[in-house]
């Protein structure tokens, strides 16, 4: 009976010891948030974009790694901008770091999730999932609706 | 002598009077031009004539375009719902990818948008809408991005971000950055223009 308790008792002690060590268990403090989110409407086989506010409420920088969503078949951060002659422009814009405490607005004309050939029809009334994928903090999954402008 | 500077005064008056009554200069006249076009029914549309008698805000769009065309489109939206007398006053989107913007692909942006009747989206001719958009000083050109090249009917273009008003005449009037122009500009010189 002394032995069982006793390696019942170093057994404890050293998954707790292993937990400890553990990388991946490490406790971040605070948390990413994602509000604001909306989805352009869009057809079978086109584009639509999606548009949210990140907050990194945690005490380290995080990274923006990978976006994806059952609707389309591809997702990728990408940003709008003005070139010369004022001739509009679009380019990737993959792994945005977001500071500790900072926000990363994803916003009409500017940085924005672009869905590529989706798998459906997008229509207003309807909300879409999307996986984002953060360097630190994980997988956040979050459900937005799907609007045609923000008013 | 003092007669003289009187007429000569009220002549620079009646000048400066007229001027702002009559509007911006033109930027282009289209009134002796003819461009055959389709629209999202795949109708034929002869522009400009086609719209003749009525003032027209004129946007150009492409439907793969995820972030700023939806952005103009939602402008001339809002310049629509910004008039409080629309009778008189057409909206035309036409298209800088006529290869991928068939009139049933318009027909969907249509759909997707919610546009109503007084919009009107064109496509045509890569060689006539290539015309039209030269006559415009409109530019657009296809940008590959990497990600994308796997496909290789996937591009994306690099386009200019005008809004133009276009008289009852034909005559093209004033021009806005399309994305970002405040729709109440627009529509005080739609006000003068009508």
């Amino acid at each position: 009976m002394v032995l069982i308790c006793s390696l019942l008792f170093l057994y404890a002690c050293s998954s707790g010891k292993e937990q400890d060590t553990n990388p991946k268990e490490d406790v971040i403090p605070g948390k990413v948030e994602l509000s604001d989110g909306w989805v352009r409407p869009g057809s079978k086989g086109m584009m639509s974009a999606v548009y949210l506010t990140i907050s990194n409420g945690t005490a380290k920088r995080d990274t923006l790694a990978e976006v994806s969503s059952d609707v389309a078949k591809r997702a990728e951060v990408h940003e709008s901008y003005k070139g010369e002659n004022g001739m509009s422009g679009m380019r990737p814009a993959p792994n945005r770091i977001i500071e500790a405490g900072e926000e990363l607005y994803l916003q009409p004309g500017g940085l924005h999730i672009m869905l590529i050939s989706l798998n459906k029809d997008l229509v207003p009334g309807d909300s879409v999932e999307i996986d984002f994928s953060f360097k630190q903090t994980g997988t956040k999954t979050v459900r937005m609706p799907v609007k045609a402008q923000n008013p | 002598m003092r007669s003289t500077l009187y007429i000569l005064l009220a002549f620079g008056m009646l000048a400066v009077f007229l001027e702002a009554c009559s509007g911006p200069d033109t930027i282009a006249d289209l009134s002796n031009e003819s461009y055959q076009l389709l629209d999202s029914d795949s109708s034929s549309i002869i522009f400009p004539s086609h719209f003749r008698g009525e003032t027209t805000v004129i946007s150009f769009i492409y439907t793969h375009c995820p972030d700023v065309c939806p952005i103009i489109t939602a402008n001339m939206k809002n310049i629509q719902s910004g008039l409080a007398d629309t009778s008189d006053v057409q909206f035309v989107e036409i298209t800088f990818d006529p290869e991928r913007d068939t009139p049933s692909v318009l027909a969907e942006y249509r759909k997707v948008y919610r546009l109503n009747d007084q919009f009107t989206l064109l496509t045509g001719q890569p060689a006539i809408i290539d015309s039209l958009m030269s006559r415009l000083h409109i530019v657009a050109k296809k940008a590959k991005i990497d990600s994308l090249q796997q496909d290789s009917s996937d591009y994306f273009m690099q386009h200019s971000n005008t809004i133009y008003i276009m008289d009852q005449n034909g005559r093209v009037r004033t021009e806005y950055p399309a994305s970002v122009v405040p729709p109440e500009n627009v529509i005080e010189d739609l006000k003068k223009i009508r």
